[in-house]
Order: structure tokens, then C-alpha cells, then sequence
């Protein structure tokens, strides 16, 4: 095949086109998703065979028009010109047209026809049309236009022959751009810049092309004008000036050009398009008729998402389940198989956690986005924006921003993640700024942990628990901070740029299950393997800072012990290793294989009986005679020997592991992190934190949950300790340096603070810059520290 | 036939565009999605909150909210 044989097209079109799915009918499943530096928009590309030619198909993002107000709609003229980089200059545009708003669809499409590149227009929605009564002579509008015109049903499959031909002749035919009635002065305006635009070109280290000289005369700001300001300085810029003033005549600039626009389609429109006035309501007015109902709309709105909400909360948990547990056994199978020491330590603690860290949030990703997905097909995300935008808009947000803000209240992840559905570019930003002050599930052991320890179990007012009202209270700490820190972002940083909110409420479509599946699979491929990499990374170099320097000094003292210990006990103790899943061989092993079968037993009544304390109670009773007698059915020559060597083994193998937990715990403390730790300490003392809630706080950057592992390891109770772990709870009311101040303002910190390197991973992925996450990270943690200092000292000072 | 802007059309009532008149940016949106003098545009229903406002124009539906209605100045349609 020879380089003439292979071709770049750019596809190109308004939102809510069907320009994904027609995207999708082409390309298959063969598809990359581009990224632009700090823009928050991305371009997908994909490959279309034909039967000599292989074409190159990028699918820009959506857009109304090439007026580029942000970073992000500048994509759209870049990709056109070919300046992304590792993309080709496309030879060739397929501009895809709703039929059943045809003259909205051709404006974008008159701007795209300057550029004259070989086009084709594509029309999708004829059925629509037809059902508003809406006919369309292609030929006419072929003619018109200039460029061919084929309708196609991208999930039917119906014409895409067709296309794929017309575009195949298309790109062999050189094409000139469309010339448009614009007024004199403006087309002499237009004229002047560019030649303006040509002598500045060096500079900005491109050729510039005739229709940005359009874009740069009309649009009053934007990326485009800023480099251009910048390159070529002040002197260009009263030229600019100049040029416009003499351009507009005293009307203004936007006017002229969308009128004449407009002017041009309504002209093509008389001749190509006929409008019948149908009699009585099409199928999307009867539907919004109930959904955006004062009563039926909201009742179907609040049951959405709940069912969204409950669904992340709750049913993503099995699922959890499985990928921890699975890690978890996996973990134990390489370490079972690896000696002590660091690669063990270095498999099983750093990657193979980090990577199960990673993997733990895909359950919660993808059923947000399979909801996403299917709303946005559907075309209900525009209305639950259309019900809720008042609410929102009142802290600078709009109606989109509600569901990615009610799905961090599960994880902060994919909240952050949804925040692509808004349109706008800077309200987009604000709600992944807000979305880490929603108190994701990952708060909840933190809370639940040091509210058990430090707050009563007594009722206010006689009804409400005060242990329930601290947690709601909890909750509401990330929600207080958000909105304050919602309206300064909106007047300071993204202040100078006013964010219009309007929004087309398309018709209602059947989603279609190969667009839903290509979103899930593009997040969740994305997340895996673009925030993966951070966070696997940061656990590792955490895990690092908590391992090294193990010092042989600590590992010889405690070798030691254990050697003082073992010596203490018959070797037939010592080295007992009871597997319960075989068969007992001799009167030790039946014996510990009886109590392992009974705590087994125990632990299944206490689950069966869990509401019934009395029923509890006789089957305990029960379950121990049954004990009692399997014991007695053992006797033999041999029992009371064995009998006195399970208790002895008992007895070893609690203070062998109490060892093992003071070696991990005097590790810890002498490691990087505790170190760390230990040079904070003064920092964090004011907020009633000693230094190992100081390196807990470190340690748990990866995530947040990770601090309650790490506070039993430093308290030398072993890492497996939970939240609900009694000892654990007991350990920290003991120790005097913890008092309910203390545990309020930890709380207080962790509901604040940004500690979670997938949040900002996944910020970094989205906004495709790090100046977000840093901000947010530098922001969240002083916020966090100020918010703990003021907790403890009032709580200190009421003599909590 | 009453000079007024489209944030104070009643429901179910029509108009015809006379002049948009806001802040650059969002002229020009507003501009790009059809609202030209001329342009003739139908309040179909405010959101339950009393905000947006969901208009139909060149033949689909658009959403504003009403500070961003009140820059498209309309005479109203009998």
C-alpha cells in the first residue's frame, strides 16, 4: 500500500448528532482516545477500511461552533488543521447534521465549509425529522452546499456503504471553500488579518489558515487571541483593534457573522427543505410533558438517582468484596511462596496491594458510567440538568454538576470522573475541584473507628443518637467547606470567564447497548491504565517510606525473642502447624481441628442469631457441650499429653505473634515514614495529634482508609486490624495521648483533607494538567489543617 | 405587539428575536444557537424550580436561564 492510499478524516458535528454511534458503525472497535495538554475534552481516533484505502478517522469533540471561547474548543479548529499532536493533517471532513434541526446543525456546518476541505456531510435523524414532518431534498441541498450529502442510520447500519464510497470519491476531488455574503467591510476585515495572521506566522510556528483569521477578527477572547497578543505583542493588538472597528461599522462583530450565516442557510433551506405542520405533540413532548413535571418529574428525578446513588453505595460492595478478597488470596499465595524479606514484602505489600488498590474502584466506575451512558443516550441527562440547575446554579454550578457531586458521596473517583458530562468547560472544572469534599465511603472506617472509641452511645433529646448524629455531622463538614469554596473559585480563579449555561434538551432515543459498552469500556481502560500508573507508583514509594530502613537491628533483637520463646516450648509445640482442611493424623491435631470446628461453629450462631440475644445464648450452651462431648469422644492413651500441648500452643503462638507485631510496629516507627512522623510531630501536636497519627496521616496518602491498618500496626496489634476491631478501639480510649478532641479533630481532617492519591490521579487524567490536582491538594490539606486546629483547641478548651 | 425580552414571555406564548444585547461571550452563544433578529421562538415550560426556561427555536429546544433570557430582546407575537 503506498502513502497515497492512506487518509486522515476528521469527523465533526454538534453534540447529541449521533456522532459517537456513527463513529463507532465505522470504526469498530479498534478505537484510541487522544489528549490535548490542559484541555479536559479529548478526541478519540479510529481506523475505517475501505477496499483500497485505510482512513484514519478522528472524531472531534461536539460543538455548536469553531468559536473557541476555552482550550477545550480550540480541539475542534485543531484537529482540523491538523496540529494535535501525533495526528496527521486530515484531507478530508465528515460533517455530521441532525435532519430534525437541520438549520442549527448547517451553521457549524457553514464554518467547517470555509475551510474547504473535501467533505462530506452526513445526515442522521431523518426519522425524527420525518416525524415532525420535516423533508429534505439532498439533492437540492448537495447543490446548495457544495458538498455531498448522504443520510445514513448509523445503529442500523442502513447507507454506511454509501458513505464509505462517496467519502472514498470525496477525498480524490480537490473542494473550495464555501464564500458566504458576508458584508464588505467584514470580508475586507477578514482579508487585512490574515494577511496580519501570515506575517506573525513564524512566530507561532504554524501556517495559519484564511477562516482563523475570521474566528480571531469575531471572537472577543479565547486561547487563539492570546497567543496571538503574546507572540506578536501590543502593536498587534491595536491593529486588531483598528481592524475590527473598521470591520464591524458600528454593529457587532458576532451579529454580523451569525446573521449572515443564518441568512445563507434560511436561502438553502427554501429550496431544500419542506416543513409540514403536523397536528399534535411528538413522542419527546409527551415524555418531558411527565419528566419535567413539577410533581411526577421530580418524584422520577429523586428515584433516579437514588437508584444511582444506592447502586454505587451499596451494590458496587459485593463486587469489592471480591476484588479485595481476591487480592488479598493472591497475596497470601506469592507470599506463601516467596521467602521473608523485602521482595517479599516489596510483591506482596507494594504491588500486589497497589495494584488491587487500583482495581478496587472499577466496580463503582463503571456502574456510574453505565448510567452515565445510558441517560445520556437516552437523553435524560439534559432534563435532570433542566430539574435541578436552580439549585445549583446558586453556587456557581449548573444542573450537571448534581450528579457527579451525589456520586462522590460513594467515591470521590468517579464523581470526579462523571464531571465530563458538563459542557462547560470552567463549571467542568469547579465540580472536579468540589468533588473530594463529598464524603466518599473510604471516610466512613475512619469515622466509624474513632466515633465508637470516643463518642457515647447515649441519645440527645431522648431519641437521637449521638454516636449517628456526629456521623451526619461528618458528612455535612465536606458539604459546608464546598459551597464557601464554590463561590471563590467561581469569582476568583475562573472568575474572568462568564459561563453560559445554555443547553439543547435533545429528543428522546432508544440507548443503544454498543454506545453504552464503548463508554465503559474507554473509562474504565482509561482509569486502569492512565491513573493506574500514579497510584500504583505513590502506594509503591509509600510502601517503600514504611519498609526501609529495616534495620537488622530490630529484625536480630526480635529474632531473638522469638528464639527465647521457642526454647521455652517442646519442639512438638513449636513446630505444630495445623491444617484443618485435612484429616487429622494424631490426638493434637483432632483436638485443635475440635476447637477450630467449634469457634467456627460459634462465629456461624453469632452471624444466624445476631438479633436474638436469649437464642444466641442456648445455642452457645449448645454448641459448647457439643464441644465437651467431641472432646470426650478423642480420649485415648495419648489425650492428656496432647491436651497440655494444644494449650501450650496456644499460648506460643499469642506471644510468637505478639512478637511479630512489636517487630512490625518497631519497624514502622524506625522507618522513613516514622521518621516523618516524628519530624511533624510538632506541626500536628496543636491539633492534639501525636507523631503516629502524624505518620498514619503520611501513610494513608495513598488512601485514606489506609490509616486505620496502619494505626494497628503502630499500636503493635498487627495490620490486620479493622474499624470494628474491639482491640484496636480499646487500645486507642486506653492510651492517654488520644481524648474525644483528638479523635474529633482527626475526623475533621480526614473529612477535608485530599488524601488520596486516586482522586488526584484521576483530577490529573481529567484536566490533563497538574496544576489541578496540586491546587486541590495544597488547598484541601490546609483547609483540613485549620479546620482539625480550630476542632481540637474548642473541644480542648470545653474540656472534651 | 409589546417590545419585551424573552425572560418575561409568558408560557406557550411566541416571539420574534429583535436584538441580543450581553457580554461578548455569551451574545455570541446565544447568537450561534439561533437566537438572530428575526428568529421566532416559543416558551415551552419553566423547569419546576422556576428556573431555566425551555424555549423552542429554528425547530429544537433549547434551555436558558432567565438572567441569559433576559438579554434577547423580543416583540411578542398576538
Amino acid at each position: 500500500m503506498n502513502r497515497t492510499d492512506r487518509h486522515t478524516v476528521a469527523l465533526i458535528g454538534n453534540p447529541n448528532t449521533g456522532k459517537s454511534s456513527l463513529f463507532n458503525a465505522l470504526t469498530g472497535a479498534r478505537q484510541k482516545i487522544a489528549n490535548f495538554p490542559g484541555v479536559t475534552v479529548e478526541a478519540k481516533l479510529g481506523v475505517l477500511k475501505l477496499e483500497h484505502t485505510e482512513i484514519d478517522l478522528i472524531d472531534l469533540p461536539g460543538t455548536y461552533s469553531l468559536a473557541a471561547r476555552s482550550p477545550d474548543e480550540r480541539v475542534a479548529i485543531d484537529g482540523l488543521l491538523g496540529r494535535a499532536k501525533g495526528m496527521a493533517k486530515p484531507d478530508g471532513v465528515l460533517i455530521v447534521v441532525d435532519a430534525s434541526s437541520l438549520d442549527r446543525n448547517l451553521y457549524l456546518a457553514t464554518q467547517v465549509l470555509e475551510f474547504g476541505l473535501p467533505t462530506v456531510l452526513v445526515l442522521t435523524m431523518v426519522d425524527v425529522a420525518t416525524e415532525r414532518g420535516i423533508s429534505i431534498d439532498m439533492d437540492k441541498l448537495s447543490a446548495a452546499l457544495g458538498a455531498k450529502v448522504v443520510a445514513v442510520n448509523s445503529p442500523k447500519g442502513e447507507n454506511l456503504d454509501i458513505l464509505k464510497q462517496t467519502l472514498h470519491q470525496t477525498l480524490h476531488h480537490p473542494a473550495k471553500p464555501l464564500e458566504l455574503p458576508y458584508p464588505e467591510d467584514f470580508r475586507r476585515g477578514v482579508d487585512t488579518l490574515y494577511q496580519q495572521l501570515c506575517d506573525i506566522g513564524i512566530k507561532l510556528g504554524y501556517t495559519p489558515a484564511r477562516p482563523e483569521s475570521l474566528r480571531l477578527l469575531v471572537d472577543a477572547s479565547g486561547p487563539f487571541l492570546e497567543e496571538c497578543e503574546e507572540v506578536a505583542g501590543p502593536e498587534f493588538t491595536r491593529q486588531l483593534h483598528e481592524i475590527r472597528d473598521k470591520a464591524s461599522g458600528g454593529r457587532s462583530l458576532a451579529l454580523i457573522e451569525s446573521t449572515a450565516r443564518y441568512g445563507q442557510i434560511g436561502q438553502w433551506m427554501l429550496q431544500a427543505k419542506r416543513t409540514q405542520n403536523r397536528e399534535g405533540r411528538t413522542l419527546t413532548d409527551k415524555i418531558d410533558a411527565v419528566l419535567t413535571h413539577k410533581l411526577w418529574g421530580t418524584l422520577v428525578f429523586v428515584l433516579v438517582m437514588g437508584l444511582i446513588f444506592q447502586s454505587i453505595y451499596a451494590w458496587a460492595g459485593p463486587l469489592m468484596d471480591i476484588i479485595d478478597s481476591g487480592f488479598g488470596a493472591l497475596g497470601d499465595l506469592v507470599g506463601s511462596t516467596l521467602a521473608d524479606g523485602m521482595l517479599k514484602s516489596l510483591i506482596v505489600d507494594g504491588i500486589i496491594a497497589g495494584v488491587g488498590g487500583v482495581l478496587i474502584f472499577l466496580p463503582q466506575i463503571l456502574i456510574l458510567f453505565l448510567f452515565i451512558a445510558l441517560l445520556e443516550d437516552i437523553g435524560y441527562m439534559s432534563r435532570a440538568a433542566f430539574l435541578m440547575d436552580r439549585l445549583m446554579a446558586r453556587f456557581g454550578l449548573s444542573g450537571r454538576s448534581f450528579i457527579p457531586l451525589l456520586s462522590s458521596f460513594a467515591c470521590n473517583i468517579p464523581g470526579v470522573m462523571g464531571a465530563r458530562v458538563i459542557e462547560d468547560r470552567n463549571t467542568r472544572l469547579t465540580t472536579i475541584f468540589l468533588a473530594p469534599f463529598m464524603s466518599c465511603s473510604a471516610r466512613l472506617p475512619v469515622y466509624t473507628l474513632f466515633i465508637a472509641v470516643f463518642v457515647p452511645a447515649q441519645k440527645v433529646l431522648g431519641f437521637i443518637p449521638l454516636q449517628g448524629l456526629v456521623l451526619f455531622a461528618m458528612y455535612w463538614v465536606g458539604v459546608l467547606f464546598a459551597i464557601p469554596t464554590a463561590l471563590v473559585l467561581k469569582r476568583g480563579i475562573l472568575k474572568s470567564k462568564v459561563t453560559p449555561f445554555l443547553m439543547e434538551m435533545p429528543s428522546y432515543k432508544m440507548p443503544r447497548a454498543r454506545n453504552v459498552l464503548r463508554v465503559l469500556w474507554d473509562r474504565g481502560g482509561s482509569f486502569v491504565k492512565r491513573a493506574g500508573t500514579i497510584i500504583l507508583a505513590l502506594s509503591i514509594v509509600v510502601w517503600a517510606a514504611a519498609y526501609f530502613p529495616h534495620s537488622d537491628e530490630i529484625e536480630q533483637k526480635y529474632d531473638a525473642q522469638l528464639e527465647a520463646l521457642q526454647a521455652k516450648y517442646e519442639p512438638a509445640v513449636v513446630e505444630f502447624e495445623p491444617d484443618f482442611e485435612a484429616e487429622p493424623q494424631n490426638s493434637l491435631e483432632k483436638i485443635a481441628k475440635a476447637h477450630a470446628d467449634h469457634e467456627a461453629a460459634i462465629a456461624e450462631l453469632e452471624e444466624e442469631h445476631a438479633e436474638d440475644e436469649e437464642a444466641l445464648k442456648a445455642a452457645v450452651l449448645e454448641a459448647e457441650s457439643a464441644l465437651v462431648k467431641a472432646l470426650d469422644d478423642l480420649r485415648s492413651a495419648d489425650f492428656e499429653t496432647a491436651s497440655g500441648q494444644y494449650e501450650a500452643w496456644l499460648e506460643y503462638t499469642e506471644a510468637a505473634s505478639a512478637i511479630e507485631n512489636d517487630r512490625a510496629g518497631d519497624h514502622l516507627e524506625n522507618s522513613y515514614l516514622g521518621v516523618m512522623g516524628k519530624a511533624i510531630e510538632p506541626a500536628v501536636r496543636p491539633l492534639g495529634w501525636d507523631w503516629r497519627i502524624g505518620m498514619a496521616a503520611i501513610a494513608s496518602f495513598p488512601a485514606r482508609e489506609v490509616i486505620v491498618g496502619t494505626l494497628g500496626i503502630i499500636f503493635h496489634l498487627g495490620a490486620e486490624e479493622d474499624e470494628e476491631s474491639g482491640t484496636l478501639r480499646e487500645t486507642i480510649s486506653n492510651d492517654k495521648s488520644f481524648s474525644l478532641a483528638t479523635g474529633l479533630s482527626i475526623m475533621v481532617f480526614f473529612a477535608l483533607c485530599a488524601q488520596c492519591a486516586a482522586t488526584l490521579a484521576v483530577m490529573r487524567r481529567e484536566t490533563n494538567s497538574w496544576k489541578w490536582p496540586i491546587t486541590s491538594f495544597v488547598y484541601m490539606t490546609s483547609l483540613a489543617y485549620v479546620a482539625a486546629l480550630v476542632t481540637y483547641q474548642v473541644a480542648h478548651a470545653l474540656g472534651g | 405587539m409589546t417590545a419585551t425580552t424573552l425572560a418575561k414571555l409568558p408560557v406557550g406564548a411566541s416571539a420574534r428575536v429583535t436584538d441580543v444585547k450581553a457580554d461578548p461571550v455569551l451574545e455570541q452563544r446565544l447568537l450561534e444557537m439561533g437566537l438572530i433578529p428575526g428568529a421566532s421562538v416559543t416558551l415551552i415550560r419553566i423547569a419546576p424550580l422556576g428556573d431555566p426556561m425551555e424555549f423552542r427555536v429554528m425547530g429544537y429546544s433549547l434551555s436558558l436561564r432567565r438572567n441569559e433570557a433576559a438579554a434577547v430582546a423580543i416583540e411578542v407575537l398576538p
